[in-house]
């Protein structure tokens, strides 16, 4: 029994780690600017936790130019993403994956 | 001073001190807030300047973030950050209480600066900046407090000095006055009064009939009454010119001789006067002034008697108390009873000087007094040496 339990919370986490890897990382690997530079485009602009994570869904969901947090020349070059396919859980696991993995708060010494 | 003046005097003073201790409490906070104010400014100067250093800072940190996570330090002050949500990010403060909605404030010796940046470098929503106060200003504010109210303390005592003559005048010309009009009267009755008296002595009692004998009583009762006040007024003018002439008394005899002197008046009012003598005590004393003393006392107790009331004289060995079956002194009025024109019964005649010569009398000997009173049971005065 606690075996099985064990392997189903196991099965979980890395489903859960897989949807921000697999849906972003993946793709931002190819990309010349690492992924960890948006989200502290993200905390430059927006500041908290909370905020940060509001303004990322609300891009993910439907990307703009006006909600991108990208300069000029960037979007002129890459261009804005599509929108993502993601459900709203998924979307929130994943930037919940995101923050923990490259957050400020807390790392500075 | 009367205790009437001494009353006023005591609440103008009390008012008056109240007064001036507010207005300069108040002018002292004013200044106060003033001179912290003043040096929180100065500060802020110097402060904008720390917190854009440290902007500066935690911009680089901020774009070398994979190469440092390092917070910026200074020697000259400390440092916190927070988000929009107001979360610790991090802090080097030494006082970690934080008022993020002042932007300027001191707690106890330390002085926080709350700065907003215009990008968020790190998170920074709200940047703080702390230094540690000297408090040079404060020893200084203290010392000029110190000066400027003492000396306007000092002004304000002599203004109310000053203030408190001007408001004692009305009261002290009406005294000074009722004065005058005593001591002029009392001269002018001094002649008319001796001559009753003398004419009064020289009748003959035999050749009078029945009829004349009850007025001329009546006429020596009217006249020993103003003799009375005659002699009390002449010792309240000459109080102090008098020397005194002391000699050893037997009380008994003289306390006898005053009772008889006051036994006709008080017939007049059917009080009957006695005589508890329980000691042959004798003491030195000048005769005229414990006879004006006795006769205070006594009259008073005559005077302020109910009809068919009594006057009893206790004497022992070491104090005379006259009890009388009056209407008494109201507890409130029993301190006021020894001040000089003061009267709480204007039913009966007289001036309020009574028993101010009593204690004028008694404070010269040493002696001391007690009144025990009852309204509408009576009064006992005591005097013990």
């Amino acid at each position: 029994m606690v075996k099985k339990v064990f392997f189903a919370l196991l099965l979980v986490s890395t489903l859960n780690a897989s949807i921000f890897e697999t849906n972003c990382a993946s793709c931002h690997k190819s990309f010349p600017v690492e992924i960890d530079k948006f989200l502290y485009r993200y905390i430059l602009k927006y500041s908290s936790e909370e905020s940060v994570k509001i303004a990322l869904i609300e891009y993910l969901k439907n990307p703009t130019k006006g909600k991108s947090v990208m300069p000029e020349p960037f979007i002129l070059r890459f261009g804005i993403k599509k929108r993502s396919t993601l459900s709203n859980i998924e979307l929130k696991r994943a930037i919940d994956d995101y923050w923990l993995m490259y957050k400020i708060n807390g790392t500075l010494y | 001073m009367s205790h009437s003046e001494k009353q006023t005097l005591k609440n103008f003073v009390s008012l008056y001190a109240l007064l001036s201790f507010s207005i300069l409490l108040l002018i002292s906070i004013l200044y106060f807030d003033f001179e912290r104010d003043f040096m929180l400014r100065k500060k802020q100067v110097l402060l904008e300047e720390y917190a854009k250093e440290l902007i500066q800072n935690l911009k680089y940190v901020h774009i070398n973030l994979d190469k440092t996570r390092k917070y910026p330090r200074s020697k000259n002050y400390k440092s916190a950050i927070f988000d929009s949500s107001k979360k610790l990010i991090f802090s080097t403060l030494e006082n970690k209480k934080v008022n993020l909605e002042d932007k300027l404030y001191k707690t106890e010796n330390i002085i926080h600066f709350i700065k907003q940046p215009s990008s968020y470098y790190l998170g920074s929503y709200y940047v703080v900046v702390e230094i540690v106060d000297d408090e040079l200003w404060l020893n200084m504010v203290y010392k000029k407090l110190f000066i400027y109210a003492g000396s306007l303390f000092f002004i304000f005592l002599i203004i109310g000095y000053f203030l408190s003559r001007l408001f004692l005048r009305p009261m002290r010309d009406a005294i000074e006055m009722l004065e005058h009009f005593i001591q002029d009267t009392t001269h002018e009755l001094n002649t008319p009064i001796s001559t009753i008296n003398m004419n009064i002595e020289m009748l003959d009692s035999k050749i009078l009939d029945e009829k004349s004998k009850i007025k001329i009583d009546r006429i020596k009762i009217a006249s020993q009454t103003l003799s009375h006040l005659y002699d009390d007024l002449s010792f309240l003018l000459l109080n102090h010119k008098v020397i005194s002439n002391d000699e050893e008394l037997n009380l008994k005899k003289l306390i006898e001789q005053r009772l008889n002197y006051f036994e006709q008046i008080a017939n007049v009012k059917k009080v009957s006067l006695n005589f508890i003598c329980n000691t042959e005590q004798s003491i030195i004393i000048d005769k005229k002034k414990i006879t004006k003393l006795l006769d205070n006392l006594i009259s008073n107790a005559i005077k302020y008697n109910k009809i068919s009331g009594n006057v009893t004289v206790i004497l022992d060995e070491k104090s005379i108390s006259i009890k009388d079956s009056g209407q008494g002194i109201k507890k409130r009025n029993l301190k006021a009873v020894f001040d000089r024109f003061e009267r709480f019964n204007y039913a009966q005649g007289g001036f309020g000087i009574g028993l101010h010569i009593v204690n004028v009398i008694a404070k010269e000997y040493r002696l001391n007094i007690d009144i025990e009173s009852k309204e509408n049971i009576g009064t006992k005065v005591s005097i013990r040496w």
